[in-house]
């Protein structure tokens, strides 16, 4: 895979950036934050109605047959325009899961409405504070699941989700419907990511076939979601640098614009060298999927994006002065975002330990 | 297989059957003079087979090919410690712009191919004490002188005067206009009467760099490559020439490699360092950014072979780089303990983390400043504003001092 984008995934870049930036505004996105549960429709309408949902899963289920880098274009540009609801993201993790570990049967259950968007997906790994736990808290017996995943990602909205869970032989992956699941929405300081704890009780779930190997799986359908939040935190960051910059060419100071003082314009250009350190680390990890060193990439990718979108966020604000802390300016959206994404798919230190085990030769 | 890659291996194959006269085992113990004496027979070595002047025109004794051969070389040649650095300014830097810009073909043909050769080395005497950053505040004069000119003044941090034949230099040649204005380029004879050069000893030890002084040293005419008074432009030619450059994600000092090594061989409260979540952490960032860098570059290269231009993140290297490998050196001689005391001041910066940190000061100066480069990247890239110049506009001779 080449890590120079062709005319057509240019042309997806160009796109999805014209129709969220028409579609998707700051007036918006501040009213959900006081709401729980909600998110931004029209970013959801538009991502079905554009074949977002459908871009990187197979053709035979509807889906576009494109890639990470492709979806991860879409991404970034989410990311600049703040996108307003998870399951871009979700869902894909969820139809990844089921298309690379489900039977054919299960496929073509899901697969379809995931591609169309009809069904949301949610993705359900974390225990706690651990992301992948050694012991996953829902256990697995019968065809049903009984316990409680902390903190899923859309798990106000989900339909279904791929759960990691504890079986009489050791962890593995099942899929089940949310329809009779007690959901406890997580007022956040990001509602539109539409936390939930889901409360399982008997809930009728269908393994996903994995020969032992439940915990590799799991982490690559993380590495994958990773990839793509990393380039929608790259956008977020990338977005978040240019109002800085704009702000410091325009305010004015001590006679001068802002921009002209070292203390501004180098903490710019510290966050351009975060921003283009980022773009590459996920260019990079978008082209290596299906590589031997695919996790340590998409752990690159996570560890730098996490840290371009925090500092711009953090920095980006403190350019602005006091019109930077309003709630009108929306700015906050930003870091709010910024803090989100950095735990959703794993945090920073889960990822930090990915990598060095894996550069030690150690299992990840 | 490309055709960048068949010749990145014959390069790679090439460099290696040089590892036995050349490498690092070869210059271990070797007196400097004898190191340049093994390294001129290595640059000519690299002349005979066709590995020097790679991008160079034919008609010059270069080889006629791209950027991209000469960068994929430089990187295969990075790894085995030839005596490569007496000739980095002078092939970097000089010599082509002697090409680009020298008057008398015959003479030019001459030096480039001894430079080529390593029989002759170059210097560039850009830097004076009154102006590092701050190029075009230099002070050393040029004076008409019969039918040439008289060179007074004093360059400094010049790398390899001790042992160059000839400099490029940059001069002011008219103190009544503004600063850029007022400036002349030349090439000198490093041997003319009235020309002293005095090594200075960097913190590391060494002493690659030298203070020249220019006593009434007489030029010709002949010997000036810019109009008068248009030195300025020839001296920005002079440092766009090295665009395309071999870079090293680890800022010229350790692999990250040696530092996993070093962590899983020492033991922090009892407990192996590798375990330690301080230092997973600094090996996870450093690993990550190094990563990113690798990628800005591995995407240079692929938009030069795709005949784009690169875009401008290739700039972060030095400044993300350096900055980096100095850190990781401080954490690399605290795990040591009491064990990191010892230092071996003739040790290499790329294999040695006591000798990477002590030099790593001159890579966060050298070749650009941290903060020059940082304004270069506001302004050029992100279109921020020049810094507040009080200088600017005024006669050179009437800047507040």
């Amino acid at each position: 895979m080449s890590i120079l984008y062709d005319e057509g995934q240019q042309a997806i870049a160009t796109e999805s950036r014209r129709v969220l930036e028409a579609r998707v505004s700051k007036d918006e996105l501040l009213p959900l934050l006081e709401m729980t549960g909600r998110y931004h429709e029209g970013f959801w309408n538009t991502a079905k109605e554009q074949g977002w949902t459908a871009l990187a899963l197979p053709e035979q289920y509807g889906g576009l047959a494109l890639g990470l880098v492709e979806l991860g274009l879409i991404a970034h540009q989410a990311g600049r325009t703040l996108s307003g609801a998870p399951f871009l993201t979700s869902g894909f993790g969820c139809a990844k899961a089921i298309e690379l570990y489900g039977s054919d049967e299960q496929k073509a259950r899901w697969l379809p409405g995931l591609a169309s968007g009809e069904i949301v997906g949610a993705v359900a790994f974390a225990s706690g504070s651990d992301p992948l736990p050694a012991y996953p808290a829902i256990r697995f017996a019968d065809g049903r699941i009984s316990g409680r995943a902390a903190g899923v990602t859309g798990g106000i909205v989900a339909d279904i989700a791929v759960i990691y869970a504890m079986g009489a032989l050791g962890p593995l992956l099942v899929v089940a419907e949310l329809s009779d699941v007690e959901r406890s929405a997580i007022g956040s300081f990001d509602n539109s990511r539409c936390y939930a704890h889901l409360g399982f009780t008997d809930i009728p779930a269908q393994p996903l076939a994995i020969d032992g190997a439940a915990r590799e799986a799991a982490l690559h359908i993380l590495a994958l979601q990773a990839v793509i939040t990393a380039h929608e935190q790259t956008g977020g960051a990338e977005a978040m640098m240019e109002i800085a910059r704009d702000y410091a060419l325009t305010r004015r100071a001590f006679g001068q614009v802002i921009g002209a003082f070292q203390s501004v314009k180098h903490r710019i250009a510290e966050l351009y060298g975060l921003v283009e350190l980022a773009r590459a680390n996920c260019i990079h990890a978008a082209s290596r999927e299906g590589a031997p060193d695919f996790i340590v990439a998409a752990a690159s990718a996570r560890l730098s994006a996490t840290e371009a979108y925090d500092t711009a966020a953090r920095d980006g604000i403190q350019i602005h002065g006091g019109i930077g802390v309003t709630w009108e300016a929306g700015l906050h959206l930003h870091m709010r975002r910024a803090r989100s994404l950095a735990i959703e798919q794993g945090n920073g230190l889960f990822w930090e330990d990915i990598l060095v085990d894996c550069l030690t030769g150690e299992a990840a | 297989m490309s055709n960048l890659e068949a010749y990145r291996a014959r390069a790679a194959a090439w460099l290696e059957s040089m590892v036995p006269a050349f490498g690092k085992a070869a210059r271990k113990g070797l007196s400097e003079a004898d190191d340049l004496a093994l390294a001129r027979r290595y640059q000519a070595a690299k002349f005979e087979s066709g590995y020097a002047g790679i991008n160079w025109p034919v008609e010059y004794g270069g080889q006629g090919l791209g950027h991209l051969e000469k960068v994929t070389f430089d990187s295969e040649e990075m790894k085995h410690g030839f005596p490569n650095a007496y000739f980095g300014i002078s092939l970097g830097m000089p010599v082509p712009i002697l090409m680009q810009f020298g008057e008398d073909k015959a003479f030019v043909k001459e030096r480039v191919l001894k430079a080529l050769r390593g029989e002759e080395i170059w210097c560039q005497l850009f830097s004076e004490p009154a102006g590092g950053s701050d190029l075009a505040g230099l002070r050393t004069k040029a004076e008409p002188d019969g039918n040439g000119w008289k060179i007074n003044g004093q360059k400094v941090w010049t790398s390899w005067a001790q042992y160059s034949d000839y400099g490029v230099i940059v001069v002011r040649t008219d103190p009544n206009v503004p600063k850029h204005k007022g400036l002349t380029y030349f090439w000198v004879d490093m041997k003319a009467p009235g020309v002293t050069v005095r090594p200075i000893r960097l913190a590391g030890g060494d002493s690659h760099v030298n203070e020249v002084f220019f006593d009434d040293v007489k030029v010709d005419d002949d010997q000036r490559m810019s109009p008068v008074g248009g030195g300025f432009a020839v001296a920005m030619a002079t440092l766009m020439i090295e665009r395309y450059v071999a870079t090293d994600s680890g800022g010229f000092g350790p692999h990250l490699d040696l530092f996993v090594e070093l962590a899983k061989a020492t033991l922090v409260n009892g407990k192996p360092a590798i375990a330690d979540g301080r230092i997973r952490q600094q090996i996870a960032r450093n690993y990550a950014m190094r990563n990113g860098l690798n990628s800005i570059t591995a995407r240079a290269m692929a938009m030069m072979q795709a005949g784009m231009v690169p875009g401008p993140e290739g700039s972060l290297n030095k400044l993300v780089s350096v900055r980096s490998r100095q850190k990781l050196s401080e954490l690399a001689i605290d795990l040591r303990g009491s064990d990191g005391f010892a230092f071996d001041d003739h040790a290499s910066q790329k294999e040695d983390w006591t000798s990477s940190w002590i030099n790593a000061p001159t890579g966060r100066i050298a070749g650009g400043a941290d903060e020059m480069l940082l304004n270069t990247i506001a302004e050029k890239i992100l279109g921020l504003p020049q810094d507040h110049r009080p200088d600017k506009g005024v006669p050179f001779n009437q800047i507040p001092a």
